[in-house]
């Protein structure tokens, strides 16, 4: 039986840290150096699964600003999506809540899960329990991680992987 | 006559790999091959044949998608992909964008570098948006330092006056033997200059808007303006949570669009900020959050009021304080409503709460405007 394959984009706006959630992820690394990424950047992990090997194809896509906007082509045919928001900028979270609804006029109603990212700094974080609560009320998948210390990183993307195999 | 034909090393010193796609959906590789397919794709220059750069460039699976659209045609026809970017083995990053070609019958395939230069841009692009960072963390350190700043001289100047009253005591009272009384003038003119720096600091601190010549009509800030822009960037978090956004004002014979204050926008818009995000935070589920601006003649009232469950009456009188926390509240070291009372009285105005008429909490100020200020 062949490779299951999902395709799953990271959206945010810039320096949130969606490369450093796929780098951790992926080859288990952490760079301090931002290096703002330029259309999209693909990787592959292969994740253990009872029936058929998964490989999970990460599209990087590029940080959402009003120098650098996301194709919506970028888009077409992912299987699901992770919204990342930088816990120490308020403004990150209004951006991914764009980007999400821009993904579900693309993609229609397909899984996603919520990272706050920058869990380390949690001391300087703007965004406190009441700004996402009412998403919680709605049944979203909400993880705090930190790409830097590696802290529910994996479990987010295996939360998401989850979803996609028993939709 | 020189022959017709390109050069063979044309598309090689244009940096542009060709592959040609056959019936069975491999490709072939025309042409010499540039030095970075080289260094990405090795297989393609030794093998040249039955290739399949789907599997090495990911990327590309998606965009033949788009590309099988244009090789099917009969007529000559051209689509060109989004950006996208390669990592080689070293971490070195490859900014890429392939086109598919239908040609005179042919089916091609072009790899190449961006039209614009790839350094150039990310150059550009990285320092617009650490530019930008950096701005945001500058003005979150001025706004920490600022209300620092003023709670340590309001903070020392309690003590101060205690000691000035204690040590001019023992002087009225001839509490201090005739030898002490130097040494007691000595503690009061120090506290006298200790009392004068400080009110130098504050003045400093608070003083810009009034210190500053007049600006000019273009600086001073439009509150209405201000309002309304920053509504529509918390627009998504307040249509997520089910919370209408209602401007007022009593403006409506449209003559007089402009809604000038005293004050300066960056500030402004932090005050604001604060008043807003806050009742959004409150403002229960399919409820409205209501905006007033009212002109009072030589002051604008500004009003926001929720449907909340408001503050208790025991937290009213001390709301302005700084750290000073609703009941219930976590994550905010309560300098918020701190930094709106002393920006806003800073700038000649006031600041207040109380009850609104939709069952939570309505906070309001009075700016006055540039012209009688």
């Amino acid at each position: 039986m062949g490779i299951m394959r999902k395709k799953i984009c990271m959206l945010g706006t810039f320096a949130v840290g969606k490369t450093s959630l796929v780098a951790r992820y992926v080859h288990g690394i952490f760079s301090e150096k931002y290096l703002t990424t330029i259309g999209v950047k693909i990787d592959k992990k292969s994740i253990p699964h009872e029936k058929r090997p998964v490989e999970l194809i990460l599209w990087d896509l590029n940080g959402e600003d009003r120098f650098q906007k996301i194709s919506k082509s970028y888009l077409r045919g992912s299987d699901g999506y992770l919204l990342v928001v930088d816990g120490t900028r308020r403004a990150t979270l209004d951006a991914a809540l764009t980007l999400h609804e821009r993904a579900r006029e693309t993609l229609g109603e397909v899984p996603f899960v919520l990272l706050l990212n920058k869990a380390d700094l949690v001391d300087e974080w703007e965004l406190e329990d009441a700004d996402w609560a009412p998403l919680q009320a709605r049944g979203w998948t909400i993880l705090r991680t930190s790409a830097k210390t590696g802290t529910r990183v994996e479990e987010a993307f295996d939360s998401l992987a989850r979803q996609l195999v028993h939709p | 006559m020189k022959s017709s034909a390109l050069p063979t090393g044309l598309l090689q010193s244009l940096n542009v790999a060709v592959l040609e796609r056959a019936e069975d959906q491999s490709f072939q590789l025309l042409g010499k091959a540039p030095a970075w397919l080289c260094h990405l794709w090795p297989e393609a220059v030794e093998k040249r044949e039955h290739l399949h750069p789907e599997n090495t460039f990911l990327f590309l699976e998606h965009f033949f998608e788009d590309a099988v659209a244009v090789w099917q045609r009969d007529e000559d026809a051209s689509v060109t992909s989004e950006m996208w970017t390669e990592v080689d083995d070293a971490g070195g990053e490859w900014l890429l964008e392939a086109a598919a070609l239908k040609l005179e019958g042919r089916t091609l395939l072009m790899l190449k570098f961006p039209t614009v230069a790839p350094e150039d841009y990310r150059e550009v692009l990285q320092q617009s948006r650490e530019l930008s960072l950096e701005h945001y963390r500058l003005n979150k350190e001025i706004d920490r330092r600022e209300v620092l700043m003023h709670c340590i001289v309001h903070d020392l100047s309690t003590p101060l006056a205690a000691m000035k009253g204690s040590l001019r005591m023992l002087l009225d009272d001839d509490l201090v033997p005739e030898e002490g009384t130097p040494l007691v003038n000595i503690g009061l003119r120090q506290t006298d200059k200790m009392r004068q720096m400080m009110s130098e600091m504050l003045t400093a601190f608070t003083g810009p808007a009034k210190k500053e010549p007049a600006p000019s009509a273009a600086a001073v800030p439009d509150l209405a303006a201000t309002v309304t822009e920053l509504v529509t960037g918390l627009a998504p978090s307040a249509t997520l949570k089910g919370v209408q956004f209602r401007i007022e004002t009593d403006k409506t014979n449209g003559a007089e669009t402009r809604w000038p204050v005293v004050g300066e926008t960056a500030r402004l818009e932090r005050v604001l900020f604060n008043l807003v995000e806050n009742a959004l935070r409150y403002a229960p589920s399919s409820s409205e959050v209501v905006i007033r601006l009212a002109d009072e003649g030589n002051t604008i009232r500004f009003s926001i009021e929720d449907a909340g469950v408001g503050v208790p009456k025991s937290e009213t009188h001390h709301l302005f304080r700084k750290f000073v926390q609703g009941s219930g509240k976590t994550g905010q070291v309560g300098l918020g409503l701190y930094f709106c009372r002393i920006t806003i009285e800073g700038w000649g105005g006031t600041i207040g709460y109380t009850p609104s008429t939709l069952g939570g909490a309505c906070f309001w100020f009075r700016l006055p405007k540039p012209s009688v200020a």
